[in-house]
């Protein structure tokens, strides 16, 4: 893993608002996530997760506030110790799979050619595409893609990956899989933020915000969340459906 | 020259020969229409004039339009954003998507340039290498310009309306058609700022009047002055275009 030299917390988002145009997205929004864990990144469609994602990685520029990723502003400098899944598979289409993730460990500097293929091997048979390595892009099936799209993320074994919705469209053994390998990933001290809108993966992450509208209407591990109802048998989604009801903004549990 | 630019370049390179498609935009269809321009010319003296305009202007359509495409594909699979969250800065983005397709533009050149002397049996003058130098630079101007007009669209469709606004116009007032000594004063100050213009101007006074580079210096300045500010402008837009 690439050394990212930095102790402290993985992601700080101080009073940072950003809008689309007119259309405000987040408004003097604020979040600190510590490195070393996994954080879900919850809520509906439209939240603003992947909004949030993009300043993070510095795709998008905020309005206001201020952005510190691994300590540092996001930029090119930092951009080798961050991986990023896009929500949509992100592939070229004509490549094979192998020729995607070779290029993308080429871009993040895998310059050891052994080295480079040795990895290479090693995230396709992770993801389990090792035998469809020489299929274009396009003729993989969703899931496929999908997998593809984790292996070109994580190629360089980065110490902080952020993962937008990387489970939506996968079947439920798969889904198992890949959080059998974010686990992994995380004791080995990688910091993962994940978004989704489904609970099923809530239930797997250390730490986690519930987002709606663009805010973080509560925030804290799953079991100090689902007790925060007050009720013995609470799942995920009461909790989420509790906090909406009785809206706290920026309630934090802990 | 970054070691990431040459492999962006050479994954460019990996793209079309993967896919038969551009392969047959790259050279099957500009055969056809230099054949048909070759039939339809009823006298070989026209040809003879006609034919270096058409190989600059067939050079710069496809060049914007393959490299335009494939940009704005790159856009829209999402894989630009993955480069853009990635070390690469944008210089080596844009100058590989220039070297990669440069490279299509050089085969095209001399496929179409080739086809237009052996089989159409177009008579020149000039210095073989000195006309296909020329050619290429138009061709790195059909890039650059086909990479800047993609990060301006925001889709296909803005891409394709791109050529009646881009391409068209110039293929009128580059000397195609008439000479741009006899237009309206107006249009002859339009096409002077056009890159066409020169690379039309260039290329007749290369292989029609047998001249070298040299003598035409100022068609090879303006078409690289093109070039260079495209590329620029590209890189700095290029930010913005994935919000
Ligand atoms: N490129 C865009 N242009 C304009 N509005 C956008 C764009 N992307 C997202 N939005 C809007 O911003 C809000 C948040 O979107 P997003 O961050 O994608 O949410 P999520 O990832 O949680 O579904 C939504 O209302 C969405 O319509
Ligand atoms: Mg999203």
């Amino acid at each position: 893993m690439p050394e990212s030299n930095f102790s402290g917390p993985a992601v700080e988002v101080n009073k940072v608002s950003f809008a689309y145009g007119r259309q405000k997205v987040l408004d003097e929004f604020s979040l600190e996530i510590p490195g070393g864990i996994s954080f879900g990144l919850l809520g509906p469609n439209g939240a603003g997760k992947t909004t949030l994602i993009r300043l993070l990685v510095g795709l998008l520029k905020a309005r206001a506030g201020t952005i510190l990723t691994l300590g540092r502003k996001p930029s090119p400098r930092i951009a080798h110790l961050i991986g990023y899944m896009p929500q949509l598979p992100s592939l070229y289409a004509e490549l094979s799979v192998i020729q995607n993730v070779e290029f993308f460990a080429r871009i993040y500097q895998l310059t050891d050619k052994t080295e480079r293929r040795r990895r290479v091997e090693e995230v396709i048979k992770l993801v389990d595409l090792w035998e469809h390595r020489r299929k274009s892009a396009m003729n993989l099936s969703g899931g496929m893609k999908q997998r593809a799209s984790l292996a070109c993320a994580i190629v360089h074994n980065p110490p902080l990956l952020f993962l937008d919705e990387p489970t939506v469209g996968l079947d439920p053994e798969l889904r198992v899989t890949f959080w059998e390998y974010f686990t992994a990933l995380t004791r080995q001290g990688a910091t993962l933020i994940i978004s989704s809108h489904t609970m099923d993966d809530a239930a797997h992450c250390d730490r986690l915000a519930f987002m709606r509208d663009g805010r973080v209407i509560a925030l804290g591990s799953p079991d100090e969340l689902r007790q925060a109802t007050g009720q013995a048998k609470a799942t995920l989604e009461d909790a989420f459906l509790y906090f909406i009801k009785h809206g706290g903004v920026n309630k934090n549990v802990q | 020259m970054s070691s990431s630019t040459l492999t962006i370049a050479s994954r460019i390179i990996n793209q079309l020969i993967r896919d038969r498609r551009t392969i047959i935009l790259i050279v099957v269809v500009p055969l056809v229409i230099a054949s048909l321009v070759g039939v339809s010319v009823p006298d070989k003296s026209i040809l003879d004039y006609t034919a270096p305009a058409i190989l600059a202007v067939l050079i710069l359509f496809f060049g914007f339009l393959l490299t335009g495409i494939s940009f704005l594909r790159e856009r829209s699979q999402g894989t630009l954003e993955r480069l853009m969250a990635s070390p690469v800065s944008r210089l080596d983005i844009v100058g590989g998507y220039l070297l990669g397709f440069l490279l299509f533009a050089v085969l095209q050149t001399m496929v179409l340039f080739f086809y237009f002397i052996y089989v159409l049996n177009v008579s020149f003058y000039g210095d073989l290498w000195q006309i296909l130098v020329f050619q290429v630079l138009i061709g790195i101007g059909a890039v650059c310009m086909g990479t800047f007009f993609s990060v301006l669209a925001k889709n296909e469709f803005q891409m394709v309306q791109f050529i009646p606004m881009i391409i068209v116009p110039q293929m009128f007032l580059c000397g195609l058609l008439w000479p741009v000594s006899q237009m309206p004063e107006y249009l002859q100050w339009l096409a002077n700022v056009l890159p066409m213009t020169y690379g039309v101007e260039g290329i007749r006074a290369l292989m029609l009047q047998g001249q070298n580079l040299l003598d035409i210096g100022k068609d090879v300045g303006v078409l690289a002055a093109y070039a260079v500010g495209l590329l620029i402008l590209t890189a700095l837009t290029l930010r913005r275009s994935t919000g």
